[in-house]
């Protein structure tokens, strides 16, 4: 798209430190969010004090915290690996960020094949995660890596079916022009269609970020905290706090862009133009956030083999039908 | 598992249980399928499901669990050594912290088999107070299963809203006795104080309250479609085997047993109570937390009566000012919450007992545990865990 | 009263039990409302089972097992017995089945093929008062290390803090703030 030039080298570099400053800001607000919004639907407060209005400096001093912690490596441990793994666990969802459009034109690249990079990039983390949890010498966390490869197999097929409604609607494969042919949000059209992916999306991706009802990889009561269970201090917060975190907001993003139209209006009403669209997009990010959220103090856990049965016997066959039912759709309507 | 099972087997499967796959069982059909080897998993003996210091020995294969063994005695604290040291006033305190979460349910027998061996009669107020403090004390075990089962199932939320109504009775109890966890306050002959004022109306408050938001509750996890999958035909166990094993409680209760001290074999006042037995047929995870949530409606109810029949007079009985039980034995049975507890004295006359054995609820229940966890998911293993409502303390002693 | 009512439920359980066990045990008696009779570990098994088994006493449920060292109980003193109690859930009574055993090298036939829960009571019984429980399939230590010596739950164990000193609750409060201790 660009004419490599000095000048879009520099406008490059300034995108990315842009990019790499809203993974870990999207991370802390997410990390706020996740703390107020579950107290506040469980009839409490949540965290009051740091920073004086009404905790916002939670995540921050929890980060500071962590960061003083020892960091510890277990004598058994396959030390390399065991300290390579937050990164290759963190790396493809920074990564992810790059194709996400948060305005028109404040994108990293946009790449002519950007959904297949996002599903691609995105499952990379599972690698990370099989690191960390064979290399900890420790079965929780050798049961809760082969959990999550699983699940994340299972789960990313809905989240592929559903974009792929998305591109066959867009006739393009672009996240910008996906965005700009969304005139009304794919979520509420075509009739139907698009709330059925938006949903398989949702579940999807709730499940990729194993969170509850689909966190059997790191549920606690079961497998202390799965791969994640031998780290400590800054690995830790890397390898599991700052990977959900940073997850849930690239998911976000990526729902607000494939479904809810992304930087655009929420409807096509002309004088709405005068909001930026880093804010609608923002806008659209949170809503996806907070639906996450939401679903956490709602449910229990899944077992198991229930979790993949969903996947695999309902969750997909949907995503197929669904594919069917769009080809039809643009095609003969 | 495509083969065609023994008949064993095919019940083992309508039960929520996983066929067995032992090697020497097995050796006929394994042909084609793939090689697995067994693992032994140390759950415990720190670890978030146990609720303190229990350890699991699980032998497994893949996901199934093909062997469970038990193993506790991390805590244990010779109780039974240790009451042959001291006199009855001092047991009280002790016996308090068996079952940290029900700590007034179990002076409550010590209290009864002093007074049958020295045939002191305990006047109706002091009965009546028992009453409602055991009942109270039921209702915070209860509440407190009801949270941390569902947080063992993944299900935070429960656990915020069966604090909040915790803490209204606790408040009373605390006003009460002096003491939120152990209380100490049940004498041979009565008990310690009366209630201060206020305490009517706090104990009628918050047990109503919890009655107006036990529906709530009920919806939140029973109504829910998930903890219906992970809890429905999982961990059961049979009637007959809850008896063989002497499970007690709302465990037994949930086997379609309806045994419960309270109606059986009256003690205190509670013939005069009109409550009814929660009693659930499968035997199931769900049908044991179903009975626990019921019984805690049960204990409201008997609250509210008792606290409306509270008659005036004394709270304690003619004790002499040494207490002494003559040479005898008597075995007391009481329905703590978690069960039957019962308490064997012998006495040889002495301010000491010479020997008390102390069955506790929790003890033979969890002894059933590798019965029921045989063959069944790893997965499945917490929530059968958490059904069977343990509290350490108490299988340790 | 409830207290009335229960006792003489175990009255007519009482002679219910007489007639199905007939020799087998002795002594049988109502205390405290629990039936209570004394049966020689030859007959253990036999009489464990005709307790759960038979009409009309159907003592299903399994209450405890544990022992009693009455070595220093009364004058004289008695010896080592084994207690187990079963609560029949049909008729609801309990019953006390002591069995007395040597107190050198105390031996009992295990009842856990009777009752299941028996495996643990008696592993716990095994380690605190030496009794060997013949059949039991695996006797190994409920609660203590297995190199610890000495069974605790016999008198002649005697906790390290009382043999230093007497039990100070022997003397009268009074008397003790006045001066003893």
């Amino acid at each position: 798209m660009f004419d490599i030039t000095l000048a879009t080298w520099q406008i490059l570099v300034i995108k990315i430190i842009v990019i790499l400053t809203v993974v870990p800001v999207g991370a802390l607000v997410g990390g706020y969010a996740e703390h107020k919004v579950m107290a506040h639907l469980q009839h409490r407060l949540g965290p009051m004090y740091p920073g004086g209005f009404h905790g916002w400096a939670t995540t921050l001093a929890d980060g500071i915290k962590f960061l003083y912690k020892e960091d510890i490596i277990p004598a058994a441990a396959d030390r390399k690996v065991f300290s390579l793994a937050p990164a290759a666990i963190m790396v493809p969802i920074i990564m992810t960020y790059l194709v996400i459009p948060i305005d028109r034109a404040l994108i990293v690249e946009d790449l002519d094949v950007g959904i297949f990079y996002l599903l691609a990039v995105g499952s990379l983390s599972t690698i990370g995660l099989l690191m960390a949890g064979w290399s900890s010498a420790n079965k929780y966390a050798l049961i809760g890596a082969l959990r999550s490869a699983a699940q994340l197999i299972a789960y990313e097929l809905p989240i592929v079916l559903a974009a792929v409604v998305v591109a066959m609607l867009a006739g393009s494969l672009s996240l910008i022009d996906i965005v700009e042919t969304q005139n009304w949000p794919f979520a509420i059209w075509p009739p139907g269609i698009g709330f059925i992916a938006f949903l398989l999306f949702t579940v999807g991706a709730v499940a990729e970020m194993t969170r509850v009802p689909f966190d059997m990889p790191v549920a606690e009561s079961e497998i202390i905290t799965g791969p994640f269970t031998e780290y400590s201090g800054m690995r830790y917060i890397f390898a599991h706090m700052f990977a959900e975190m940073g997850h849930m907001v690239a998911f976000g993003g990526i729902g607000a862009t494939l479904f809810l139209g992304g930087y655009q209006p929420i409807v096509p009403i002309p004088f709405l133009d005068f909001i930026p669209g880093v804010i609608w997009f923002s806008a659209k990010t949170m809503f996806m956030i907070f639906l996450f959220l939401w679903i956490r103090p709602t449910f229990p856990r899944v077992r198991e083999d229930q979790l993949q049965k969903f996947a695999w016997k309902f969750l997909i066959p949907v995503g197929l039908a669904l594919v069917l039912v769009t080809g039809a759709w643009v095609l003969y309507v | 598992m495509a083969k065609v099972g023994s008949p064993s087997e095919e019940r083992a499967g309508a039960r929520g249980r996983v066929p067995s796959r032992h090697p020497e069982e097995g050796a006929a059909g394994a042909e084609g399928r793939f090689k697995t080897e067994e693992m032994i998993l140390n759950v415990g003996p720190q670890h978030p499901a146990t609720h303190g210091v229990f350890r699991l020995l699980a032998t497994i294969d893949g996901e199934v669990l093909i062997d469970a063994d038990p193993v506790i005695g991390y805590m244990h604290r010779g109780y039974e050594k240790l009451v042959e040291q001291r006199d009855y006033r001092q047991i009280t305190n002790l016996v308090s912290r068996m079952d940290w979460l029900s700590g007034i349910n179990n002076e409550l027998p010590l209290a009864l088999a002093v007074e049958k061996l020295m045939e002191i009669e305990v006047p109706p107020r002091a009965q009546y107070l028992r009453v409602i403090l055991c009942e109270m004390n039921r209702i915070l075990n209860h509440l407190m299963f009801f949270a941390s089962f569902g947080a063992e199932l993944g299900a935070i939320t429960p656990t915020f809203y069966a604090f909040r109504e915790r803490e209204d009775i606790q408040r009373v109890m605390e006003a009460t006795t002096g003491g939120r966890m152990h209380f100490g306050f049940f004498r041979p002959g009565g008990i310690k104080e009366d209630v201060p004022e206020g305490f009517v109306e706090g104990a009628l408050a918050g047990v109503r309250q919890v009655i107006d938001r036990l529906p709530d509750y009920e919806n939140l996890l029973v109504g829910n479609e998930i903890f219906k999958q992970r809890t429905i035909d999982i961990g059961i166990l049979e009637e007959e085997a809850a008896y063989s094993y002497g499970v007690s409680g709302p465990i037994a209760r949930g086997s379609g047993i309806t045994m419960d001290v309270r109606k059986d074999e009256p003690y205190l006042v509670y013939d005069q109570f009109d409550f009814d037995v929660q009693s659930a047929p499968n035997g199931d995870c769900f049908d044991r937390f179903w009975v626990l949530i019921r019984e805690v409606g049960e204990s409201a109810r008997i609250v509210e009566q008792a606290i409306e029949g509270l008659p005036p007079g004394p709270i304690m009985g003619k004790v002499p000012r040494v207490i002494q039980a003559p040479e005898g034995e008597v075995y007391v049975r009481c329905e703590n919450p978690l069960g039957e507890l019962g308490m064997y004295l012998v006495s040889d006359g002495d301010r000491r007992p010479y020997r008390l054995k102390i069955r506790t609820p929790s003890y033979s229940n969890v002894s059933a545990l590798s019965y029921v966890l045989k063959n069944t998911y790893v997965s499945d293993m917490i929530a059968i865990l958490g059904s069977f409502f343990f509290v350490l303390g108490d299988i340790d002693r | 009263m409830a207290q009335t009512q229960s006792a003489s439920r175990a009255d007519e359980a009482l002679e219910r039990v007489k007639s199905a066990l007939k020799e087998t045990i002795s002594e049988p008696k109502v205390n405290f409302g629990t039936v209570d009779l004394i049966c020689e570990p030859g007959d253990l098994v036999g009489v464990m089972t005709a307790l759960r088994d038979s009409e009309g006493i159907e003592c299903k449920f399994f209450g405890f097992l544990s022992a009693v060292d009455r070595s220093e109980l009364g004058e004289g003193g008695g010896g080592l017995e084994v207690l187990i109690v079963v609560y029949s859930p049909v008729h609801f009574f309990s019953v006390a089945v002591h069995v007395p055993v040597a107190a050198a090298a105390p031996a009992c036939p295990s009842v856990s093929g009777v009752y299941s829960g028996a495996l643990w009571h008696e592993r716990e019984t095994h380690e605190m008062f030496g009794i060997v429980f013949e059949g039991h399939p695996q006797l190994s230590n409920l609660y203590l290390p297995e190199d610890f010596e000495g069974h605790p739950g016999l008198r002649s164990f005697k906790l390290p803090g009382r043999a230093v000193k007497d039990w100070p609750g022997a003397k009268d409060p009074e008397e003790a703030a006045a001066g003893g201790r």
